[in-house]
């Protein structure tokens, strides 16, 4: 075969290898300049050609004076962890059952993942939480950038110990610049944890946010996660998890809500790797404007992994004209007694439902917004914390008022 | 001679430019219940669905006047609050939203365009009650999602509580009996006898003669290609029962 040829280097790409070398990472580097980022080549970037999107890299980010700012998304009786530019906090006391620390590196596992890569060169530490027994309060990690346009990048490792039960919440955020993100959230789930995982990026409109979310889950664990995309101009939220224990079932879901100029990825990749696991992925997207949404899914049950039930879905809602959703489901399976299957529907919103309320004198903005959210209500319902529930329909409100404001 | 409920004046309409209505002429007085009966694609449920402003109904000409007012520029949801209301033949299953808050956003859109207060929730909560009762709905139907895995007749029943709730001038049912059982057939017919009043008028699209027995109309017409083609007392309905639809056709024809 023949040699093949490095690239030709964007001006992001270059600034890119440039923080890689600054940072001490030669082998990173030397990698990312043979590569440099993914085109729609790459089959995991296919909808996502970083090469072309990623236009403008900024500065890593310099930690001065960090002040805590006021998040959009914020719970009256959570436990918060301040995450502002990547900084590590200090929180004073913890709740029972909340152990945070603090390691070096990243706590992503080595994968031949370009946002993977640079998350483990660019880490230089990470936030290490324990999380143990009926943990009460939820947990909110305030993922956050300050100032001016920045690169962070930052990791969060979550130890979740056998048998608790406790809810993270992790919210994106940030001033409003151009800023690029890199966060990652590693995730080991003990035997018969009950972990429910919430994360929102609201973060501003001109930046770009990449979070890498890795779960290694235990025997008996009942999983649920919720990934909300309503932020950044360009955002890719992947999740790649490893079912290791019998018994496990999760539930995962996803949300993009995404307008004008707006382009948001979720890539699903799940390995089941024993026998007797399950999981239900539900994925959403609605769309109005220029704008793009895709979802990636990709499950991959291993030939000693028998009794796997795993069922995936992709729904979406086309509001306007120019608005894309971008779907690829894959199954890869091994094992032969198994039950897989995924779906996909995308459409407008039923012109026959609409004019049905109509009929009965609700005016068509207004009945839009009622077959939205009870579009979008599926994912919401299984979130039990009503305060959590309450905000995340806020976030949906909010969203569609927007729409209506900008439309008339 | 005082206006008319509901004007039908030489109505054309097209779907796909397809003629399906070919002038219709109709006219309802304030208070009275009419009914049209045709025999199947007569174009019945085109009327209805013309009237009440559904798309991909191109209007060619003519025009149709709700209370002495044009209504043919107007969206659905203006319509209605106008005082149409049109009882679907197969009323919309909408999962993910309650009946209890379609309700309340139905009859708040209407008392807002009206430029009427907001209801209040124990107003509210009152006249659902008062108006289910009426026609044996159980709080149960009202707690679910609206007409999901609502047995036929509790479809039908439930435009009724609509139609109650919503108090229309103008009322149009399309084929409210069908999929109806004798029993349910009685509930749904009283609901709409309740609501006849002076003010109120009906029109009432039915393939059947049975209906008629239990909503008594003022007065009959039949339908056949687009038009209509006779005009007559209650008792057209049972000559028309007992001689078949063919007859009229024939009798347009020599016409």
């Amino acid at each position: 075969m023949n040699q093949q040829q490095a690239p030709t280097l964007t001006v992001a790409e270059k600034t890119l290898q440039a923080q890689l070398i600054a940072a001490g990472t030669s082998e990173a580097a030397n990698q990312f300049g043979k590569y440099g980022l993914p085109t729609r080549r790459v089959e995991a970037y296919h909808y996502t050609d970083l090469k072309n999107l990623v236009r403008d890299v900024p500065a890593i980010v310099s930690n001065g004076e960090v002040a805590h700012p006021t998040p959009k998304f914020s719970l009256t009786d959570a436990f918060e962890v301040p995450m502002i530019n990547g900084d590590v906090p200090s929180v004073g006391d913890t709740p029972d059952g909340i152990i945070v620390a603090h390691m070096d590196g990243s706590g992503l596992s080595e994968r031949d993942d370009v946002l993977v890569r640079l998350n483990r060169a660019l880490s230089t530490k990470s936030v290490m939480v324990r999380l143990e027994g009926n943990v009460q309060p939820v947990v909110h990690f305030k993922r956050h950038i300050n100032g001016e346009a920045a690169h962070v990048v930052s990791s969060l490792m979550l130890d979740v110990a056998a048998g608790t039960e406790v809810t993270v919440l992790e919210t994106f955020e940030g001033s409003d610049e151009a800023h690029m993100a890199n966060y990652s959230t590693r995730i080991n789930l003990g035997a018969g944890a009950k972990f429910t995982h919430i994360t929102i990026d609201q973060s501003s409109k001109k930046a770009t946010h990449f979070h890498t979310m890795e779960y290694a889950i235990g025997a008996d664990v009942e999983l649920r996660n919720l990934v909300v995309n309503s932020g950044a101009s360009l955002s890719r939220t992947q999740m790649f998890g490893r079912f290791e224990g019998e018994g496990t079932h999760a539930n995962l879901s996803g949300l993009n809500l995404v307008d004008d100029g707006q382009h948001c990825d979720i890539t699903m990749d799940m390995t089941h790797t024993v026998e007797n696991t399950s999981a239900q992925e539900l994925f959403k997207s609605v769309v109005r404007n220029r704008a793009k949404a895709i979802f990636q899914g990709r499950i991959v049950v291993e030939s000693q992994a028998q009794k796997t039930d795993a069922k995936m879905m992709a729904q979406g809602l086309m509001l306007t004209e120019g608005a894309q959703i971008l779907t690829k489901p894959e199954l890869e399976i091994f094992a032969d007694d198994v039950q897989c299957g995924h779906g996909c529907t995308c459409g407008e919103l039923d012109a026959d439902t609409l004019f049905y309320l109509m009929s009965r004198g609700i005016p068509k903005a207004e009945a839009s917004s009622m077959l939205i959210r009870a579009f979008v209500q599926e994912l919401l319902d299984p979130i039990t914390d009503e305060e959590l529930n309450s905000k995340l329909s806020t976030i949906v409100s909010d969203w569609l008022e927007l729409g209506e404001a900008n439309a008339s | 001679m005082s206006t008319p409920m509901l004007e039908i004046r030489d109505l054309h309409v097209a779907i796909e430019e397809k003629e399906i209505l070919k002038g219709v002429n109709l006219t309802v007085p304030a208070g009275e219940v009419h009914a049209i009966m045709g025999r199947n694609g007569s174009g019945k449920s085109t009327l209805s669905y013309a009237i009440a402003g559904r798309a991909g109904y191109d209007i060619t000409s003519g025009d149709v006047l709700l209370d002495g007012k044009s209504i043919l520029e107007m969206a659905p949801d203006e319509r209605a609050a106008e005082g149409l209301f049109l009882a679907f033949q197969y009323p919309i299953e909408i999962p993910g939203v309650a009946t209890m808050t379609f309700l309340k956003a139905a009859m708040n859109a209407q008392r807002k365009s009206r430029g009427e207060e907001e209801m209040t929730t124990p107003e509210f909560m009152k006249a659902v009650r008062v108006a289910s009762d009426d026609l044996s709905i159980n709080k149960d139907m009202l707690k679910r999602a609206l007409n999901v895995g609502f047995s036929g007749g509790e479809k039908k029943r439930a435009e009724v509580l609509q139609m109650a709730l919503l108090e229309p001038k103008m009322c149009v049912m399309d084929e409210t009996d069908s999929g109806l059982d004798i029993d349910a057939l009685q509930v749904v017919s009283e609901g709409v006898n309740r609501l006849r009043g002076p003010k109120r008028s009906m029109l009432i699209i039915t393939h059947y003669q049975r209906l008629l027995n239990h909503i008594v109309p003022d007065r009959v017409h039949v339908f056949s290609d687009g038009q209509v083609v006779e005009s007559g007392g209650k008792d057209l309905a049972l000559e028309l029962e007992a001689k078949g639809y063919a007859n009229f056709d024939s009798a347009k024809g020599a016409a």
